[in-house]
């Protein structure tokens, strides 16, 4: 029997297949596909700003996480001195951090674009390193936490009850997502940024200014990520050392999405947070979330080596 | 030779700084001053402390608070008091280290101990070695104490052994069902961090609470540890329907799991938690209500003790808020049980000592009066009660033990709606 038309893309065949699989978690456990979107969103959220450094700019940015602790530690003090709502907050914080990551990269980030790629590590991991240690002595390592009433919002369908607040964390990844790909394919500055990501010297070549996109890029980076840190304090308790897990996991996402795909980065996330909600709706599982996380990118990292070389 | 523009600026500022510290150094003195007891030299007592950590801040505090107190009422056998207080930096070989560097540069007299157990069992070779007199206010493992060993008579610990604690909760429970036989809990679920101190507790109260209620668990990852999403433990939780809901983890884990169990409306009879500590702003949100922690310090306990009141003014006074924790009045009464047990020895002299603070009998801001008696393995072990304590109107109140109680049991656990 032949397939229709439409199913012979492979496209098509996963949307199928996804569809498929939402429609029976639909009827068997609804609760892991709201977990799992809601998951997804935050891991997307943070994500999609190292994507677009590592991509362009080629720095693995260690510190990604430790400027996010930095952003959400901003919104609460803003919170806890002048009453300004985290989410609100996420605004000035973005506008601050642009301007830290500005300095940091004309500091810093600048000096080790053609040096090893183990010292441009080994640079980010000291950031890191003098973030978290900034943040426990001006701030202590007591974690910290903002109650605010729409935080454990919730709705009920049928039997289920379910917080509804953190799919604000996918349709901000959305967001994200939605204005940086505008922003390079749309905009002079962005399709810049984007040239000079896939050849440097040839962008250099035909008048562009690298120079001035590696900085717009990594600040624009910095400035988001710490944004994401009010959205973040929302539901989280936050402390110095609570942005190292995402850095890591935000790597992990990159790589399985491919370097510089900012759209495959929130699939792969859907995929991680639907199959992470999924095995801990398990009772006694909950350790196994980690596992298959890491387990779930090695496998599509080596089945994408295995078709390249076949290819 | 052209130096280049760096090194030239750096001179400079060396040359300043040199030309600073030569014009702003003392002369001697050509005679040596009369000594006074105050200015005799100092007892000293070094602590170790994760300073780092809230905890290890609020240890410290208590420290500088007792020998503020302690020097203010004439010092100790006419001497001064000095605390030299060392960072472990929560690392075993810095805390190994800082021990070394108590009893060989600084020649402390005795030790105060207030790291966490994994640092303490790296010390532990180190104090055997040197055998100062030595209380330990941090340390709850078993481990540690197994490897301290019985003949350790120099060693006295302050905090209870983990296996204590869930004896002390044990017993706090049993006399809530002697007074409240109609509301007591008949079953468990015990949501539990998946480190070490999660599971060793979940393991612990597994013995605890046979003969008592049914007791079923699970584990999840504490915020701390990267984790901080409960969603999936607490639904399972909700589909048991237990009569008590209690979560083992960290204070990063505390207000979050309340938000998500608000979110899909789980509100069991009882509420407890039991992190090593809350978040300073814990109460002020109104999921607190009703939450029931165990505790050995609460700021309540100013209400009806004198003793409690007096600690707590004067540490307000002096680092112009309340302590965060219980570790604060647990160094505190550290300080002022060694400082006592010298003046009782008339010497610092390790064998009268020892003897000396086996006779101790401390009135402690806890509440706690304080004796040394052997535990499982150890001599000179403290019992601390557990206290009940619950969130209730945005403070902290003591309702078991009943002669420290300072309020009554809000019971069953509040309904989310309006909160």
């Amino acid at each position: 029997m032949e397939l229709p038309g439409v199913l012979k893309q492979r496209r098509n065949q996963y949307a199928l297949a996804c569809l498929f699989l939402v429609v029976l978690l639909i009827l068997w456990k609804p609760s892991v596909l709201i977990y799992g979107v809601q998951r997804a969103g935050l891991y997307a959220a943070i994500a999609i700003p190292m994507a677009l450094v590592l991509g362009v700019v080629g720095i693995l940015n260690i510190a990604h996480g430790d400027f996010m602790m930095i952003g959400a530690y901003l919104a609460y003090w803003g919170n806890v001195l002048y009453g300004v709502d985290p989410l609100v907050a996420m605004i000035p914080v973005f506008v601050v951090m642009f301007v830290v990551g500005a300095v940091t990269y004309k500091t810093t980030i600048k000096k080790v674009l053609d040096a090893p790629e183990f010292s441009q590590l080994l640079l980010t991991f000291g950031l890191a390193m003098i973030l978290e240690q900034l943040a426990n002595l001006l701030w202590t390592s007591q974690p910290r936490k903002l109650h605010v009433d729409y935080a454990s919002t919730s709705a009920t369908i049928g039997p289920y009850s379910f917080g509804v607040f953190e799919f604000a964390n996918a349709a901000i990844a959305l967001l994200i997502l939605i204005t940086l790909v505008l922003f390079l394919s749309r905009t002079r500055t962005g399709q810049a940024a984007l040239a000079v990501g896939q050849n440097p010297r040839g962008a250099r070549l035909v008048g562009i200014d690298v120079e001035r996109s590696y900085l717009l890029l990594f600040s624009l980076s910095i400035a988001i990520v710490s944004a994401i840190g009010g959205l973040f304090l929302v539901r989280h308790s936050i402390f110095p050392l609570v942005g190292g897990s995402y850095t890591m996991r935000s790597f992990a996402l990159i790589a399985m999405a491919g370097i510089g795909n900012l759209p495959g980065i929130l699939y792969c996330s859907l995929a991680l947070g639907v199959a992470e909600s999924l095995i801990i709706s398990f009772k006694g599982y909950g350790g196994w979330a980690d596992i298959v996380f890491f387990a779930f990118i090695l496998l599509v990292i080596l089945i994408r080596s295995y078709r390249e070389r076949l290819t | 030779m052209k130096l280049k523009y760096s090194t030239r600026v750096l001179t400079l500022i060396l040359s300043m700084l040199m030309v600073a510290g030569c014009a702003t150094t003392p002369a001697k003195p050509t005679e040596a001053p009369t000594a006074t007891p105050t200015e005799a030299a100092p007892i000293k007592v070094g602590l170790i402390a994760a300073l780092g950590d809230v905890s290890g801040i609020n240890g410290q505090n208590g420290a500088l608070l007792a020998e503020k107190e302690i020097n203010a009422a004439g010092g100790v056998l006419g001497r001064p008091l000095k605390v030299i207080v060392v960072d472990d930096e929560m690392t075993p070989e810095k805390g190994a280290a800082a021990v070394d560097k108590l009893a060989t540069v600084d020649n402390v007299d005795a030790f105060v101990i207030n790291s966490f157990s994994g640092v303490h069992m790296a010390q532990i070779p180190a104090l055997k070695k040197y055998g100062k007199v030595t209380i330990v206010t941090g340390a709850a493992s078993h481990l540690c104490e197994e490897a301290i060993g019985e003949d350790a008579d120099w060693y006295f610990h302050l905090h209870s052994w983990d296996y204590m604690q869930g004896e002390g909760q044990k017993a706090a429970w049993q006399a809530f069902a002697e007074k409240y036989p109609d509301i007591m809990f008949k079953s468990v679920f015990m949501a539990y961090e998946e480190g070490a101190f999660g599971t060793a507790s979940y393991q612990f109260s597994q013995k605890l609470f046979e003969d008592i209620a049914t007791l079923s668990g699970e584990s999840f990852k504490s915020a701390a540890m990267g984790g901080g999403d409960y969603s999936a433990v607490l639904e399972h939780a909700k589909a048991e329907n237990p009569d008590c809901f209690t979560w083992v983890g960290y204070a990063a884990d505390a207000l979050p799991i309340l938000e998500q169990a608000k979110s899909i409306n789980f509100a069991p009879k009882f509420f407890v938690g039991a992190p090593p500590g809350w978040p300073p702003d814990f109460g002020e949100s109104p999921l607190a209500e009703g939450v029931i922690a165990y505790e050995v310090w609460a700021d309540a306990l100013t209400e009806v003790s004198d003793i409690s009141k007096s600690f707590y003014d004067g540490y307000v006074e002096m680092f112009g808020s309340g302590p965060d924790n219980y570790l604060a009045p647990l160094v505190y009464s550290a300080i002022h049980i060694l400082v006592e047990g010298m003046e009782r020895a008339g010497t610092i002299e390790t064998e009268a000592l020892i003897a000396a603070l086996e006779q101790t009998e401390y009135k402690a801001p806890t509440m706690e009066v304080i004796t040394f008696s052997p535990s499982k393995i150890i001599s000179h072990q403290a019992p601390l009660t557990p206290m009940l304590t619950q969130y209730q109107g945005g403070k902290l109140e003591v309702i078991y033990p009943w002669d420290r109680a300072t309020s009554e049991l809000i019971y069953p656990f509040p309904a989310w709606e309006g909160r």
